[in-house]
C-alpha cells in the first residue's frame, strides 16, 4: 500500500532537509527524540507554530518548546501526484495534510498522513503523530488515523 | 480613490519560450501602454513594478524607470515576490496618485516562464538544506502552489459538497471566452470530459485548474481623472479599491478561525462605494487556480457561501449570462500574467474594446487578485 510504505524505502536520493537554526532546532531534535515540540509562550501559554521569537497574542518574548499530545484533527489534505523533488518521484501519490493540533484552535501544522488510503480519508478525522526516520538524522513527525492504543483519553 | 483613473494598458509579446529577456518584456509592455494612452515618458512621473527575472536591471523600479526614460520621477516603488501579484504595484500606484505623490504612474508586471519539471527536479536534488519556514514544508513534500491550491480546493469541497464537475464548469466557461479572444493562447473549446481526463497535479487539483506558465509583460498607466480625460482612450475610473491581509505569508496553514481574506476585502470594498454586486456587468476574478475564482464569487456577494459551484454549473458566469467572469479567458487561457490581465480586460470591457467577447453596455467591472493570506480588489467604472 503506497501510503503506509511512504518513506519506508531506502533510496539513493536524499529527502529535502531542514536547515535547523537557533529558532527551529528544538522541533527537529524533538522529532528525533519521539516528541512533538511546539513553541509556547510562557506568559499567556499560547502555542506559536511556526516558531517565532515573540508571542503574537501578548508580545512576550519568553517562549520555549513545549511537548504536545500529538493528537489533532485533519483540517484538509491533498493526494500529491506530481513530485517537485526527486526524493518524492517514487513516493507519489502521497498525502499532504494540514492538522489542527488539539491543544489550541487554529494551531496548524503541515505533515503527511500515512496509514490510510486516499479514498478512505475523512474530513475532520482524528489523527495522531508517529515518527519516521527518513534519513540519518532526519526524523519526521507524520500523522495517521487515531486509534485507541494510546488510551483514548481525549 | 476619487482622483484616480486608468489611462493606458498594454502587453508585451506573450507566449512560451519567447526568447525575450525580462527587460525586453518590460519595455514592450511599457511602450504598448504609452501608445495606448498617448502619453510619453515625459508625462510619467511615477513607476511601480514587480518583476521576477532575477535580473537587477528589471527587478527594481529605479533601474526600470531609468531604462525607460522616466527619470526624474516623483515616486517609485518596487514590489517583491512576497506580494499579491499584480494587485500590489497597481494599488501602490493608485494610492500614490490619490495621495498626490505623483500624477501619472506606470505599473509594470513582468513574469517569465518557469523552468520545466526536469529542471525543477534537478535543481531540487542539489539544493542546500531548506531554511526558514519552508523547512516545515519541504521535508513533507509540500510547498508547491499547486499543492496549497489543492488543499484549499479539498477544504472547499468538503465544506460545501462542491464537485469536480462544478470546477470543470468554470474552466470550460472560461475556455469558451478564450475562443473569442485572439490574444488567448488556448482557443479550442473544451468539454467536461476533457477536463475530467486532464491529470491531477495534486488531487483534486487538475492541470486544467492551473494558469498557464509563459513569458509576459503587462503594463497599465494610472493617472488623475483630469489628466485621463485628455488621453487617447476613454478614461476608466477607479471607483473603489480594497485589500486585506489576515495572517503570515503561507497558504498551507490558513486557520479558518475568521473570515477569509477575499471576504474581508470585499466587505471593505463595498463599504467604499454606493455600487453593489448587482451593478457589476462583468467580473475579472483571479484564476491562478480555479478555487480562487470560486472563493471570489462568494466573497464579493455574487452568490452565497457555498453556492459558487451550482452558480457556475448553471452557466451564470458565461458571456451573455448574468455575470460574465474572466471574459478574456482568464490566466488559464491567456497565460500567466499574474493578475494583470484581469485589470486590462476590465479596462478594455469598459472602453468597449473587447471585440467578440464584449459585454454590451458594460459600465462597471471589477478585478481581483490573490486569496489565502491576502487579497485585493478594485472596482472600475466608465
Ligand atoms: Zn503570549
Amino acid at each position: 500500500m503506497n501510503t503506509t510504505t511512504l518513506f519506508g524505502n531506502s533510496s539513493a536520493v536524499i529527502p529535502p532537509r531542514p536547515a535547523e537554526d537557533s529558532l527551529t532546532a528544538f522541533f527537529w531534535q524533538g522529532a528525533r527524540d519521539g516528541k512533538l515540540l511546539i513553541h509556547r509562550c510562557r506568559q499567556c501559554q499560547s502555542y506559536i507554530h511556526w516558531p517565532r521569537p515573540v508571542c503574537r497574542f501578548c508580545l512576550a518574548t519568553d517562549l520555549s518548546p513545549a511537548e504536545v499530545s500529538g493528537r489533532g484533527r485533519l483540517h484538509t489534505y491533498t493526494s500529491a501526484t506530481q513530485a517537485f523533488h526527486p526524493y518524492f518521484l517514487e513516493r507519489v501519490p502521497y498525502i499532504i495534510a494540514t492538522v489542527e493540533l488539539e491543544e489550541q484552535p487554529g494551531l496548524m501544522m503541515v505533515s503527511n498522513l500515512v496509514g490510510v488510503e486516499p479514498m478512505a480519508v475523512q474530513p475532520n478525522m482524528l489523527v495522531e503523530v508517529l515518527y519516521r526516520e527518513v534519513a540519518p538524522g532526519l526524523t519526521l513527525p507524520l500523522f495517521e488515523p487515531a486509534t485507541t492504543r494510546r488510551g483514548g483519553d481525549r | 480613490m476619487n482622483r484616480v483613473a486608468i489611462a493606458g494598458v498594454g502587453y508585451s509579446t506573450v507566449g512560451r519560450n519567447t526568447g525575450l529577456t525580462a527587460a525586453e518584456l518590460a519595455t514592450q509592455a511599457a511602450k504598448a501602454a504609452m501608445e495606448d494612452s498617448g502619453l510619453t515618458p515625459e508625462d510619467i512621473d511615477g513607476l511601480c513594478s514587480y518583476c521576477t527575472s532575477g535580473s537587477r536591471a528589471t527587478e527594481n523600479a529605479m533601474s526600470l524607470g531609468w531604462m525607460l526614460g522616466l527619470m526624474p520621477a516623483s515616486w517609485v516603488a518596487t514590489t517583491g515576490l512576497e506580494s499579491a501579484a499584480f494587485m500590489h504595484p497597481a494599488l501602490e500606484a493608485m494610492a500614490a496618485v490619490q495621495a498626490g505623490l505623483c500624477d501619472t504612474c506606470l505599473v509594470l508586471r513582468v513574469i517569465q516562464q518557469q523552468p520545466s519539471t526536469p529542471v525543477v527536479l534537478a535543481t531540487a536534488a542539489s539544493s542546500p538544506p531548506v531554511a526558514g519556514d519552508a523547512q516545515f514544508l519541504a521535508p513533507f513534500g509540500a510547498g508547491s502552489p499547486t499543492q496549497w491550491a489543492a488543499l484549499r480546493t479539498q477544504l472547499y469541497m468538503d465544506a460545501y459538497g462542491a464537485t469536480e464537475e462544478q470546477f470543470g464548469a468554470q474552466v470550460i466557461t472560461q475556455r469558451g471566452h478564450a475562443v473569442l479572444n485572439e490574444d488567448a493562447l488556448f482557443r479550442t473549446p473544451l468539454t467536461l470530459d476533457e477536463y475530467l481526463a486532464s491529470r491531477y497535479i495534486s488531487k483534486p487539483l487538475r492541470l486544467l485548474d492551473c494558469d498557464y506558465p509563459c513569458d509576459s509583460g503587462s503594463a497599465i498607466i494610472v493617472t488623475t481623472r483630469e489628466r485621463a480625460a485628455d488621453c487617447r482612450k476613454p478614461p476608466v475610473y477607479v471607483e473603489a479599491a480594497a485589500f486585506s491581509a489576515i495572517q503570515d505569508l503561507n497558504f498551507e496553514i490558513l486557520t479558518d478561525t475568521g473570515p477569509s481574506s477575499p471576504k474581508l476585502c470585499s466587505d471593505r470594498l463595498w463599504a467604499r462605494t454606493d455600487l453593489g454586486p448587482s451593478d457589476v456587468d462583468c467580473a475579472q476574478l483571479y484564476d491562478g487556480f480555479t478555487i480562487i475564482t470560486m472563493e471570489w464569487l462568494e466573497a464579493l456577494g455574487f452568490c452565497g457561501p457555498g453556492e459558487a459551484g451550482p452558480f457556475v454549473e448553471a452557466g451564470h458566469t458565461a458571456l451573455g449570462r448574468s455575470l460574465p467572469v474572466n471574459t478574456d479567458g482568464g490566466a488559464c487561457n491567456v497565460g500567466r500574467r499574474h493578475g494583470a490581465n484581469f485589470c486590462i480586460e476590465a479596462t478594455r470591457q469598459l472602453r468597449g474594446e473587447s471585440g467578440e467577447r464584449q459585454v454590451p453596455g458594460a459600465e462597471v467591472s471589477i478585478f481581483t487578485n490573490a486569496f489565502g493570506p491576502f487579497a485585493g480588489a478594485v472596482l472600475l467604472t466608465k
